[in-house]
């Protein structure tokens, strides 16, 4: 489901890639952005955390035009008189306005790094609504936003991942560079599809899958039995034999001129009017389904 | 049991008329409760129903604690919206992260019979249907044109129908309910409302339904006409973060009671007006249990829905055939003293193509070989190793004959 992922976020998508002290999740947040230069969108980045030259690095050639930085690293609280972007600008007419600008007709995908970020100065409430707003105002096709899960309270990372159509936790793997992906994903029809998954990230940051885990309930598959084999008398019918079984004239079976006319009784015959009450709550799955007759 | 047919284009049947009684309202869809004698709605899930001692009281507010991915509280959320198009009562949705225009698009379709209501088109099929279907029965012909389901009365006489989940509700009949709309991104607050009790979302909806219920005449003060109906409101994801609510992100919320104030202007408004109330909560990220407590007795009836989907029950075998665990907080007791609470406390729910069960949860006796019993294996086969004559392997230490 990962490399799902990566391949292309439905729009209006928002996936949340939440990591912990023990496992950084900026590298796979970095092989997202490369997956979205592939597909030949902007990527417009909030960086909050890291400066432009660390996250940049590790971007082929071309594809760096496509990054739109903008620079939230040196001043985020506007501190200075002309700060480049301020966590206060963190509100839907400033975010449209700065992706309209820069990217003229591709769709744009809006990467935030990082969210816990923004949510230590910002009320949760209003970053929740933003985010909300985003997602079904047009202006960004997908948004992607890292979380660091042990900077916040329960309540704040489940009401922010509650908002997310898909949450991929991190969690340090058995040897160093590998690590684990408990992905959760919902989709439009309501939905719920997880999956875990180990993998690796490479030097050009493409991510290789290396197994996957989950998902946990892996239905076991039973043989199914043949009842009619290994019985000492014969149940199975021969092809003549059931020919002759169809050929039968049941009794009662009229032809259809007589049918007809008994189906489509006149009126004045008896109704049975019935309503069902609650012990009546019927049940479609008729155990007696099966009978072949 | 003969009943009055208010089908369109259906002959009656019958001329027999229910003498009613002058007291009761007769609105269609309700019914009096056998317990209490209070006027009751269906809430679509008839199992439901039946847990709620028959019906949801009109004038009483249901809360529903969301499971983890809001999939289960919102199908009753839509069957209770949609039994309210069936029944022709009109509705109220009211929704902070989904348009109400799309949860209404989502209805469940009902399980109508074969009766032509909303679609003339299909009488003339009826006629040219014989002529294949005489081959679909070859023995039990005669049944083949009688409808599918029992019931042959026209669908509204009913208390409480069935939904076929996989399919959606037709525009025609969605179109013909009344239908009163509030989305809070709409309805835009000042920024900076500190100093409220509540935050604007919420007044805004409490005066926007105060509104709807004096304008559409349900008020119990206005004066009584024949025509009486009932408001169905459904609320959903009350108290999340979009309401503008910091309920579920804080561990102490500064505005922790905006939520219980709005409960109980809602219950003062619905006890003195003709509508019934479904309001869904995402109980899993409120970290106060106490305040989880008091906004459960502020609502009459509540019940809370734990779905199996992501925890470590999923793979438990006891659980294969459900999708969740319901549990029933609370029920109300209207004008008397003590209420009828369920029976058995372990109730299972799933949700099938064709109904919503609710079932006992009941363990299967366990019929595996590590069962615990009185360990006379093992002092059996202790005195067997010193006699050496009994034929006792350690893989038959419980079976003792």
């Amino acid at each position: 489901m990962l490399t799902e992922l990566l391949q292309g976020a439905d729009a209006g998508g928002f996936v949340i890639i939440q990591d912990s002290i023990r496992c950084s999740g900026r590298h796979l947040l970095k092989s997202f952005i490369n997956a979205a230069l592939h597909r030949e969108e902007a990527v417009h980045v909030l960086g909050f955390e890291v400066d432009e030259e660390e996250l940049k690095d590790g971007v082929k050639g071309s594809a760096i035009d496509r990054v739109h930085f903008h620079n939230a690293y040196t001043d985020p609280l506007g501190w200075t008189d002309h700060p480049a972007f301020t966590v206060h600008q963190f509100c839907l007419e400033e975010l449209t306005h700065l992706v309209k600008q820069s990217s003229h007709s591709r769709p744009a995908t809006l990467v935030i790094d990082s969210l816990s970020w923004i949510l230590r100065h910002r009320s949760p409430t209003a970053v929740c609504k933003t985010l909300h707003q985003l997602r079904k105002g047009g202006a960004v096709r997908a948004i992607i936003a890292l979380l660091h899960a042990d900077m916040h309270q329960k309540g704040t990372e489940g009401s922010v991942c509650h908002l997310a159509t898909s949450v991929i936790t991190i969690a340090p793997g058995m040897n160093g560079d590998q690590a684990v992906a408990k992905i959760t994903k919902r989709s439009k029809s309501g939905k719920v599809m997880q999956d875990e998954e180990i993998f690796n990230i490479n030097e050009d940051f493409t991510v290789i899958v290396q197994s996957k885990l989950g998902p946990k309930n892996t239905p076991t598959e039973e043989k199914e039995v043949d009842p009619t084999a290994n019985l000492t008398f014969n149940l199975r019918l021969s092809d003549t034999e059931r020919k002759a079984k169809e050929k039968l004239a049941l009794p009662f079976v009229f032809s259809k001129e007589k049918k007809t006319a008994l189906l489509h009784s006149g009126p004045g015959s008896g109704r049975i009017l019935y309503e069902p009450d609650s012990n009546d709550d019927y049940d479609q799955e008729d155990p007696d389904d099966d009978l072949d007759v | 049991m003969a009943a009055p047919m208010s089908g369109v284009g259906k002959p009656s049947v019958t001329s027999f008329q229910k003498k009613t009684r002058s007291k009761l309202i007769s609105i269609a869809g309700t019914r009096p409760s056998v317990q209490n004698g209070q006027l009751l709605v269906s809430t679509g899930v008839t199992s439901l129903d039946y847990l709620l001692g028959g019906g949801l009281a009109v004038g009483t507010v249901l809360l529903i604690e969301e499971d983890r991915y809001d999939s289960y509280s919102r199908m009753i959320l839509k069957y209770f919206l949609a039994e309210g198009v069936v029944c022709r009562h009109e509705l109220f949705v009211a929704a902070a992260q989904d348009n109400p225009d799309d949860i209404l698009q989502e209805l469940p379709a009902p399980i109508l019979d074969d009766i032509a209501i909303h679609k003339p088109a299909e009488q003339p099929r009826l006629s040219s249907e014989p002529q294949e279907s005489l081959d679909a029965m070859k023995i039990a012909w005669r049944y083949q044109n009688l409808p599918k389901v029992q019931s042959a009365l026209a669908s509204s006489c009913r208390f409480g129908h069935y939904y076929d989940v996989s399919k959606t509700m037709e525009p025609e009949i969605r179109q013909a309910a009344k239908f009163h709309r509030f989305y809070v991104p709409e309805h835009p607050t000042q920024s900076s409302p500190t100093h409220s009790t509540m935050p604007e979302s919420y007044s805004a909806l409490l005066k926007s339904l105060q509104e709807v219920i004096h304008r559409e005449g349900f008020d119990l003060a206005a004066p009584m006409s024949n025509s009486r109906n009932i408001l169905r409101i459904g609320l959903h994801s009350l108290g999340s973060a979009l309401w503008g609510d910091d309920l579920c992100c804080h561990d102490n919320p500064k505005n922790g009671h905006s939520l219980t104030t709005f409960l109980y202007g809602l219950r003062a408004l619905l006890r003195s007006s003709l509508s019934v109330a479904v309001v869904t909560v995402p109980s899993h990220l409120i970290q106060d249990r106490a305040l989880m407590g008091s906004i459960t007795r502020l609502c009459d009836n509540a019940i809370a829905l734990e779905s199996f989907k992501g925890s470590e029950r999923e793979t438990n075998p006891l659980y294969k055939d459900y999708h969740g665990l319901l549990y029933v907080r609370q029920i109300p007791h209207l004008n008397c003293l003590a209420s009828k609470l369920p029976d058995h406390k372990d109730l299972a729910f799933k949700l099938k193509r064709k109904q919503f069960t609710i079932e006992r949860l009941h363990l299967p006796p366990d019929l595996s070989e590590t069962v615990s019993r009185v360990s006379r294996g093992e002092l059996s086969g202790a005195a067997a190793v010193a006699s050496a004559c009994g034929s006792v392997t350690s893989g038959n230490k419980h079976l003792d004959f």
